[in-house]
């Protein structure tokens, strides 16, 4: 009996068997296929870690050559600026001895007046003082002068405002800095999960950009009043809110 | 009233630019701060200074922290304070104003802006 029941588990076993090469069979060539995406993807994975290393020894190099442009910026702002002082400083001095000469001018005037007078206002002294006034009319000339100076050095300060440009746009270039930074990290990131698993799952969560920073990630140059608006109307209510609050004191 | 300045901003161009404007309103007396912890310094060893003109975004002690150490100093808290950023973002100027900056201006300023301010802040203060 026995015998008869061990036979009947073999059988039952061989079974089994039959029936997991059959399967086998059939897995082959999945498994065969499975194995050639494998030797096709592998390559490609090294390829696209080797370009994301690539890439990554290169942020450096970008960074750097975006900060160089900063201090390139900053020092030929800085040149102008000395340049323009230069210019400012001429500017008051050629104006200065142009009112001294045209105080001049008036006082050589009144002393021709006087000597006319004191001539008795002879017609010959009278001729005299006109040929005198009408060669020597320097006062007509350099009035103009003064306000040429003027306008020049209101034009050089308005070069100076706006080489506040360089101040923004070094912010905007310490915001895209920081920014590839935080790309730079996240392919080094990358890398080290190929190393450690060919199949490695993407961090794709966004890379922040800190608020509390060096720079203004928002920083632009422009010349619309619509910022300074909002700023002064928030302020404008925020002293209404105070005064309110200071009589509601009184009152309480 | 002599006024004497305290500008800071880390940007030396900015703190030449606002010195220029300052000195074309007349005004001739200043003091600098390349950020928040020197202005803190400065204060501290020249009880002359009476009006502060600061950037915002600064290395080692931003703006909004100087404004913040300021109105928790006895000796320091009416100082007036002008806060001259390009940070334009409503969130911002009201986080300024919640550390009671005394006024605001948005960058790039222009001489007026920087002159109405000036006189506002003087105006209340008086």
């Amino acid at each position: 009996m026995n015998t008869i029941t061990s036979l009947t588990d073999l059988f039952h076993k061989l079974d089994e068997l039959k029936t997991v090469f059959r399967y086998g069979e059939r897995l082959i060539p999945i498994l065969q296929s499975l194995i050639d995406f494998m030797s096709d993807t592998v390559p490609l994975l090294e390829n696209i870690n080797l370009s994301i290393a690539e890439s990554t020894s290169k942020i450096p190099k970008a960074t750097h050559q975006i900060h160089d442009i900063t201090s390139a910026t900053e020092l030929a702002t800085t040149e102008i600026l000395d340049t323009i002082d230069v210019i400012s400083t001429n500017i008051s001095s050629a104006d200065a001895t142009i009112n001294a000469l045209i105080k001049s001018e008036r006082e050589k005037k009144e002393l021709v007046t006087s000597l006319t007078a004191l001539a008795g206002n002879t017609p010959e002294a009278e001729a005299l003082a006109r040929k005198y006034d009408s060669l020597t009319n320097v006062e007509q000339t350099l009035v103009p002068l003064t306000d040429l100076f003027e306008k020049t050095r209101s034009n050089v300060y308005n070069i100076s405002l706006s080489l506040q440009v360089q101040d923004i746009t070094a912010q905007q270039l310490a915001a895209v800095n920081h920014l590839i930074e935080s790309v730079q990290e996240k392919l080094s990131a990358l890398i080290i999960d190929f190393e450690v698993s060919n199949v490695a799952v993407m961090d794709t969560s966004p890379i922040k950009v800190p608020v509390h920073t060096t720079f203004d990630p928002n920083a632009r140059y422009s010349k619309s009043d619509e910022q300074q608006n909002m700023a002064d109307a928030l302020i404008k209510d925020q002293a209404s809110r105070a005064s309110q609050d200071e009589i509601d004191k009184i009152f309480s | 009233m002599d006024l004497r300045f305290l500008i800071v901003d880390d940007s030396m161009t900015m703190r030449r630019i606002v010195i220029n404007s300052l000195r074309n309103l007349g005004y001739e007396n200043f003091v600098e701060a390349g950020d928040g912890r020197e202005a803190l310094d400065k204060l501290a060893s020249d009880s002359t200074i009476n009006f502060i003109i600061t950037d915002w975004n600064m290395p080692v002690f931003s703006g909004l922290e100087l404004i913040k150490a300021i109105r928790s100093d006895a000796k320091l808290e009416h100082m007036p304070v002008l806060m001259v950023t390009t940070r334009g973002i409503k969130e911002d100027i009201i986080e300024a104003l919640k550390a009671k900056v005394n006024n605001y201006i948005v960058k790039p300023f222009t001489p007026h802006i920087l002159k109405e301010k000036i006189e506002q802040i003087l105006a209340i203060a008086s």
